[in-house]
Order: C-alpha cells, then structure tokens, then sequence
C-alpha cells in the first residue's frame, strides 16, 4: 500500500486487521462497516463526562441528505415534485448559502461539526500540503480537526450512519459514524456511487441500524452537472434526467420511512453542499502562466485548482509574504475572468492556514484550470460566489417542527450541526458552533 | 361606488377623498396642502406640511411672515398618549414648508401626528415606523404608483389606495408632478386638460416648481393618501423636465436659461416639498442625493435609484434606428453613474435582505420590438419613448439606451449569487411584468437576474389614449408582437392606467395590478386586473391565484 492509501485500500486493511465488521444488510447484501472507535470518540466521550449530561432524546431520529450540487431554483423547474412538495410542507430557508470555499468536502464537514474551517481544518476540497509539498484532496481522516456530530452523538450512545456516495466524503469522515456505507459500486472517473445505490444502502441502513443520525450525500446530480456539456448553453440535459431520477429516490426514501413508522419521530434536513455553474471552454483562467511570467512569483507558488476557486500559496522566503500576496492578487486581478481575489486571513474567510495566502475566485460562466489550461476539462464548476445559493429545508413528521414556513434568515452549511444537535438534544461542543439552530423562527 | 373586476374582486365602496385626513375645524385655509410622512426608518419617519399663515403667503410668492410650527406624535388618534413633539420655524425662506425627522418612535408601530399653527390644528396623519433591522417580518404590502398627470385626469388610484387598510407604506416610482403648462399634455389625443395646471406654463423656475407643487399637494385624493400611509418616493424626469439627464434635457430650450439652475431649483422644491430625505436628511440645501434605502427586517429592502442627476445624454441615433447607435453600449455612459452604481452593487449584497426591491424609474428589461407593424410604431413611440424598427430593440431613454450599466448590474447579480432581486418600476405608462435573462436572445434557455414589475400611470397617457382607441383593441396587436419578441415578457397592458400593491413574504413577491376607469371622470370605478408573483429563489413569474385581500 502507498504512503497515503486511498479509502477503498484503507477499508482493506481495516477488514485484513479485524477492526472492521462486515455486516450483511437487507436484500441487497450491502456491506457497512462498524466503528471502532478511534481517538476523536474517545475524546468526546471524556469531554462529555466532565460536562453536565446531556438529555438526548433517544426516541427521535434525524436524516440529512445532501442533494450534492443541486440549485434552489432547479426545485421550481417541475422536474423535482416530491423535493418541493417536502420544502413546501417543511421549514424553508431561500437565502440558505454554502460557505466558503464552495465545494463538497468543507460543506460537508461544516454540516457536520457546525464550525468553519480554520477549526476543521478543511477549508476545501484540494490544498497544497506544505509538509507533503503536493497539492492533494484532503480525504484523510486525519485531516478533519476535532468533533463531529457523528461521533459526538455516538460518544453520547446514540447510533449515527454515513451514506456518502463519494469516496473522498467515506474518507475524511473516517470511522467517526457507528455505522458507514463504502460507496459501492462507485463509476470510474466520477469515484461515486449512483444514487441509485446510494439510496438503497440509506434504506438498508436504517432498516438494519436504525441509527439516529443518518448522514446522506447523493451525488447524481452533482456529477451529472459537472460533466454536462449543454449545461453552457442552458440546456443541461444531463442534469435534468438526474434531477428528476434523484427527486424519485428521495421519494423512496420517505416513502420507507413512512411505511416503517419513523416518520412520525423524524427530521429530514434536505440541503446542497453548494451549487453549479457551467462554462465553455474558451472560459478558463490559469494562474500558472501569469505567475511564471512574475519575476517574484515565478516558481513560488503552488496552485491548488477547485473549480470555481483557486487557492495560492507562497512557497518562497517567509519574509516575502506580505509582498507576495500583495502580488498574487495582483496579478490575478488583471487576468480575465478572475472575480475578485482575498487574502485568506480575511477574518470573515475563517479558512484557516490549510487554505495558503491568497482565494482568488471566478467569475460566473468561468472556471479555473491550473496548473494548465487542460487541467480541468469539466463543463460544470463550483467554488465561487455565483455557486452559493443552496436549496435548505426541515421537514419531517415529527410534531414539533415546523410546517409550511419559509424564513428570510440566511441558513448556511454549518447550521446543519446546531440544528440536528438541537433536535436530538445534543449540547454544542467545547468551543461552541459556528452555526446556528434553524429550528427557531425568530 | 363599488367596483367589481373580473374575478369578482371589489373594492371599498369609497366617494372621492373619502378617505382624507381628519380636518379639525379652521384648518383648511392654514393646512390647505395637507400633511404627509415618509422615509420610514425603525425608529424615525419624516413628517411634513405647508402653513398658510397669511393670505400673502402663497406658494411660491416668497412672502409671509416666519413662524414657529409646533408638531406632535401620539400613538392614538385622539393625542391622549403623545410620545414626541417639537417646535420649528419655517417661512418664506422655504414656502413655508415643514419638514421633521421625528425619531425617538417605537419599530413597526402606527403613530399619528398634527401639526399647530397658533390655535389652528392640522388634519391628523398616521404614519408607521419601519420594522427593526434584524427582525423577520412575516409580510411587507406597499402600494405602488406613478406618473401623476394632474392634467390628464383625476387621481382615481390614490383614492383607492387611500381606502385600503392593509399598506405599510406607498411607493412612488416618479413623476410625481408634470412639468408642462395648460394644452401641452393632457388627457388624450388632443390634450385636454381635466385640470389645467398652476402656474399655467411650463415651469422653469424655483417659484414656479412650488406653485407647481402646491397645486398637486391640493388635490384631495393625494392629500388622503399622503395623510393615509407614510410614502417613498424617487423622481423621474418630469420633476425637473421631460427626458432630463446630467447636463440637460429634451424638454429645456436654449431660451429657457441655464439648465443645471432650473434642475437645482426643481430640487430645491422638491426637497420643500416632498416628505423625504435627501442627502440622508430632513434639512434643506444640504444635497440633492436622493438615491437611499429603507429596510424592512430581513425581509425586503428598498433601494430607490436616482436615474436622472447623474447619467449620460440619452442617444440620438438616426431615426428610425437609434438603437443600432453603437453607444447605448459605450460603457463610459452611464445612467446611474459610478457612485451610484457602486451603491446599488452593495444594495444588492446577498447579506442583506431576502428581497432586494429596487425603486427603478425606468424600465431595466430589455425589449426588442422587432415585429410591431409599423402603423403603431409612432403611437408606441408617443406613449413610451420607446423607439422601435424593424428587427431593432431599444429605448434609449431607459436603461436599453445603457446597456453597459445593465450588463454590469446583471452580471453582478450572476457573479454573487444574488437572489431576490425585484426591481418595480414606472415611467412608460403601461403594465409589465419581465423575467431578467442573462441572454435574452436564448433565454428561456439559461438564466434569469431577477424579476421587473413595471406599474402602469396613475393618469398618464398610455397607447389607446394616443391612438384614440378604444381599449383592448388596436394595443392587442402591440402587446402581442412584444410578447412574441421578448420571451422575459410575461405580462404587458398597453391600455389601462391604476396602481398596484406589491405584498412580499419570505415565500414569494406577489404584484397585484389595479386598474381605473375613465380618468375624466372623478368618481370612476377601480377593478383588480391581474395578480403574478415571483417565488423565493426562482426568479421567474408565475400566475397568482387572486389579489391579496
């Protein structure tokens, strides 16, 4: 195995080591795996012992499910019925947004910690690694700082699942739910598994663990809009069939919980990680170029691409920094279709280190290619602002939520953890959230 | 009278200015202009009203003796639990106008306010204060007006708005007043004057603009509306002259002195005149900035522009194809100006409110009036200013005469991911309402900015007025080739003159347009005539069930 294995060869050695179970679940024989209990559990566990208890309340349960990708006005288009019908019926919030920076792997962790990335330490879902000098994903389960609420409700003896269709979401979160979906079979190139099996592995699990918190990431429409190539020109054929194929599973999926009498004792908190935006190819920034023609910069800075944003770092003398930032954002500023550039330590970023010196984000119909203009060939991009906006809804059966309201608060990702928390009883971590509990109207 | 529509919604049964402020006895010939509020804040509102104290002291004379008004607000009408009041001097100085910033109030509370003049009492008003910043109102309802043609007719559309009780304030897009003197608009094809205005010329100079003014501020349905609801106003062209821009207009002539001091007088008067604030305040001859917000919680803010003081000479064009003028989209003009422009970018910060509603005083959407046949061409160009051709698409005096500004605007919007973006609009006379595509030649195709709903004159020529048509007969044929030329355009009323009310929630901006019958007549009845709505996050129109009630 290499030196950073991926999950799918971490997951091998786990079941090799005997610290993995796997578990035969429901007609489909789906596998998931058991938690150990690694050391953040531990952790919460002790912390929670010097706390007074908390008074979870065991009875109730509560489903996330991530829509990965997916716009708020993509539910008004008539091709998600069953999607509307849930927002329509529940608590909505139609300024929710996703944070900075506007990928799948922060958004995700901020939905489950409740803090923003200089607390994660995952600001985004590619960083240089300056201790690794390469620019990789962070899908390590070391790479996700301090607690979660799959964990932190496990260290308090409930039951959590995660059913992420990604590997590199089965990754960061590691062992921290009791119970986890390996996304299977995922499709090459897109490294995730249909929502088709997605879904049914969120039925299996609950059917077989009925755990409190199930954390779900259903990523069709997601990857279907990043590789739709009429998505330029508006038509976003590809995306449609997945919105409408998505909006039938999710159906599904409260469907079962009605019929096994979970609806009655449930929250379902539908969301995005972020949103979509397509470009042509005669849209793409690259950075590298400009830079390499600096006489500062050149050879001084490492590039990691996300899309819609791109995240710079210094490499060259520390003491040059303050001057090298001032220059990057520069000499992104004068590059077309650059948006705006940000140094990281911008307070209201709260990217932390793990995100370089300087976000230099896109503007609307752009992407960035770095560090070559063939580097990233997908249509469909997120990262910048103009991928923000999120669809975000409570719903569910349960008698004390709130039915058909729709607020003017802005929700965000990291509220996901404050208001599942509040639901379930859960007291905010050490440190307290970021977010903010959207059950509370006012 | 009551007026039913077609879908069986009726108005109150009102007389005209049934609805006027309450009149103590002996106030009529001191408070004759009536009283008004407006620019509501959470915790101030501007309150005003003109004194006569004297028979010399007419608007405008600049004679009269100063004198000291005494002002009070209390949250009952009877003024048994009075929670501020205050002195101030006026006279001829300013008309003797009054003008207060009364703060210290309660958010989201109705008040009523008087003014004293010695022994003689003003007409009581009531007025609401903002809701606080941080709050989640779960509705705001404005009533929504413009284009006021004292000439052309009765102002029909403030009386039914007067006699509605569920408003939190009025919404004037502009051209609150006309410029023009007797026989030069008026009401219909021949330019009848129902009213002939006062001076009886054009006005030009600062006497002039008050008088000007002091007519409007007579007329008892605008009194009652004013008394009724505290108002927001921004001005168009004909508050200073017609087709105004930064250094002239269409309507001011070599003859008729120098332009920038009839505008600064114009201003001057407004600022009189007007329950606004200008440059942030209530003072006079401290600015003429009026472009500003008022918030309402989270929930919606209003931003109204000011596309008049700062932007570039609209395009001449050669007839009959101006907007082939390569310049409507020269980015170095401009119609809201750089100021302005960085303003209006920070209005629409997603941080802000829900619903971004734009004031906008000229149309933002763009029309391409390709198939229009041609015989109508020059009646729409009457009504609208609009300047069609063949296959040609632009207003230059709106912002497809700026497209620079406008392609700026959106692409902001699109570069954010700014949602809620509303922007109500007047000017053209006539009944809109438009998505705000990104690429109108593909659209629906891709996406749209926003949504424009565009209130039609509350007295105003529109086409059929024009064309001596009857309504809903030769406007079909325009209406339809627009509809059919720009796929954004979901509504357009050519004919019919009114107001709308515009209800916003979290969940949706609902428009309700309203329409009046025939404007010479004073009692003419008022019938709903179309309800849309743009939901949360979409933007795009849909169909509403009804009005709001």
């Amino acid at each position: 195995m290499t030196e950073h294995p991926t999950p799918f060869e971490r997951g091998l050695t786990e079941v090799a080591t005997g610290r993995r179970t796997l578990l035969r679940a429901g007609a489909t024989g789906l596998a998931f795996s058991v938690a150990g209990g690694g050391g953040f559990v531990a952790q919460s566990a002790a912390a929670a012992a010097a706390r007074p208890r908390t008074r979870l309340r065991r009875r109730r349960r509560a489903y996330v499910l991530v829509i990965d990708g997916c716009r708020p006005d993509e539910l008004d288009q008539g091709l998600t019925p069953r999607l509307a019908a849930l927002r329509d019926g529940g608590l909505a919030f139609p300024r929710a947004a996703s944070l900075p920076v506007m990928e799948t792997i922060p958004n995700h962790v901020m939905m489950m910690s409740g803090v923003r990335p200089d607390r994660t330490g995952v600001p985004a879902n590619s960083v240089y690694d300056r201790a690794e000098g390469d620019v990789r994903t962070l899908d390590r389960p070391t790479d996700l700082r301090g607690a979660t609420l799959l964990d932190r409700l496990a260290a308090n003896g409930l039951r959590t699942g995660s059913v992420l269709s990604k590997e590199y979401l089965y990754g960061i979160f590691g062992t921290r739910a009791t119970y986890r979906w390996e996304p299977q079979p995922t499709l090459p190139v897109t490294e995730h598994a249909p929502d088709a099996f997605t879904v049914q592995a969120a039925i299996d699990m609950v059917d077989t663990f009925d755990p409190h918190l199930v954390f779900v990431n259903l990523g069709d429409i997601d990857r279907f809009g990043h590789s739709d190539l009429t998505g330029p020109l508006g038509l976003k054929a590809l995306r449609r069939t997945a919105l409408a194929d998505t909006d039938l599973l999710v159906g599904r999926f409260v469907d079962h919980l009605r019929r096994t009498g979970r609806w009655d004792r449930s929250m379902l908190l539908v969301l995005a990680d972020h949103s979509m935006d397509w470009s042509t190819p005669d849209r793409v920034v690259s950075l590298a170029r400009p830079f390499a023609a600096d006489p500062l910069l050149a050879g001084q800075v490492q590039i990691a691409d996300n899309g819609g944003a791109d995240l710079l770092y210094w490499t060259g003398d520390p003491a040059r920094r303050a001057e090298a930032v001032a220059r990057m954002q520069a000499v992104a500023s004068t590059v077309p279709g650059v948006l705006a550039t940000y140094a990281t330590t911008e307070p209201s970023l709260r990217l932390g280190p793990e995100a370089g010196d300087v976000i230099a984000y896109c503007q609307a119909g752009w992407r960035f290619s770095d560090p070559t203009l063939l580097a990233n060939p997908i249509p469909g991009n997120h990262g910048h602002p103009a991928t923000e906006p999120i669809p975000f809804f409570v719903t569910g059966g349960h008698p004390s939520l709130p039915r058909g309201t729709v607020s003017s608060r802005r929700a965000r990702t990291v509220d996901v953890a404050p208001t599942v928390g509040e639901f379930l009883g859960l007291r905010a971590p050490s440190g307290g959230y970021d977010g903010r509990s959207r059950l509370r109207r006012r | 009278m009551l007026a039913t529509g077609a879908a069986g919604v009726g108005l109150s049964t009102l007389s005209p200015a049934a609805h006027a402020a309450e009149r103590p006895r002996g106030s009529g010939r001191t408070f004759q202009h009536g009283v008004a509020s407006g620019d509501p804040l959470p915790r101030s509102v501007v309150l005003w009203t003109r004194v006569t104290p004297t028979a010399a002291a007419a608007p405008g004379s600049g004679r009269g003796p100063s004198v000291v008004v005494e002002w009070e607000v209390a949250t009952d009408r009877r003024f048994r639990r009075i929670v501020r009041r205050g002195r101030v001097r006026t006279g001829p100085h300013r008309d003797h106008t009054v003008k207060v910033d009364a703060d210290g109030l309660r958010p989201d509370t109705w008040y009523h306010y008087r003014f004293r003049l010695g022994r003689r009492v003003s007409p009581v008003g009531r007025t609401r204060t903002a809701p606080p910043a941080a709050s989640t109102p779960d509705r705001v309802r404005l009533g929504v007006v413009s284009c006021a043609n004292l000439q052309a007719g009765w102002f029909s559309a403030y009386r039914a708005l007067a006699g509605r009780e569920d408003l939190d304030a009025v919404v004037h897009l502009g051209d609150y007043l006309y410029e023009y003197g007797p026989g030069e608009y008026g009401y219909g094809h021949d330019d009848v004057d129902i009213r002939p205005h006062q001076p009886p010329h054009e006005t030009l100079v600062l006497a002039d603009y008050r008088q000007r003014h002091a007519q409007y501020k007579q007329d008892p349905d605008l009194q009652a509306l004013h008394a009724r609801y505290p108002w927001i106003v921004t001005w168009d062209d004909h508050e200073v002259t017609n087709d105004q821009w930064s250094g002239g207009a269409e309507n001011h002539q070599p003859g008729e002195g120098d332009y920038a001091a009839r505008r600064a007088q114009a201003h001057r008067a407004y600022d009189e005149w007007m329950p606004v604030r200008m440059e942030g305040t209530a003072r006079l001859g401290d600015g003429d900035r009026l472009f500003r917000r008022i918030r309402f919680g989270r929930l919606a803010e209003l931003s109204m522009l000011d596309l008049r003081t700062y932007r570039s000479q609209q395009v001449a064009g050669a007839l009959p194809l101006p907007g082939l003028d390569p310049a409507v989209s020269d980015p170095a003009r401009t119609i809201t100006g750089e100021e302005q422009m960085a303003w209006l970018k920070e209005s629409l910060a997603d941080d802000r409110a829900q619903w971004k509603v734009i004031g906008n005083p000229v149309m933002i959407a763009p029309v391409d009036f390709g198939a229009v046949p041609r015989q109508l061409i020059d009646p729409v160009n009457d009504v609208t200013g609009l300047l069609p051709a063949d296959g040609v698409a632009y207003n230059v005096d709106q912002w497809d005469g700026y497209t620079a500004d406008r392609r700026e605007v959106l692409t902001h919007i699109r570069d954010r991911g700014v949602s809620g973006a509303l922007f109500i609009t007047g000017d053209i006379h006539s009944a809109w309402a438009a998505e705000l595509p990104y690429d109108a030649a593909t659209y629906p195709l891709g996406d749209s900015a926003g949504v424009e709903f565009v209130c039609s004159s509350v007295t105003s020529n529109n086409l059929k007025d024009v064309l001596g048509a009857p309504p809903r007969t030769a406007s079909l044929a325009v209406e339809a080739a627009i509809v059919a030329n720009n796929r954004h355009v979901r509504f357009l009323d050519f004919d019919n003159h009114g107001f709308c009310v515009l209800d916003l929630t979290p969940q949706r901006a609902q428009m309700d347009w309203y329409v009046i019958g025939d404007r010479a007549d004073r009692a003419t009845p008022v019938t709903w005539s179309r309800s849309l709505q743009t939901r949360a996050g979409s933007s795009r129109i849909t169909e509403a069930n009804g009005p709001v009630q």
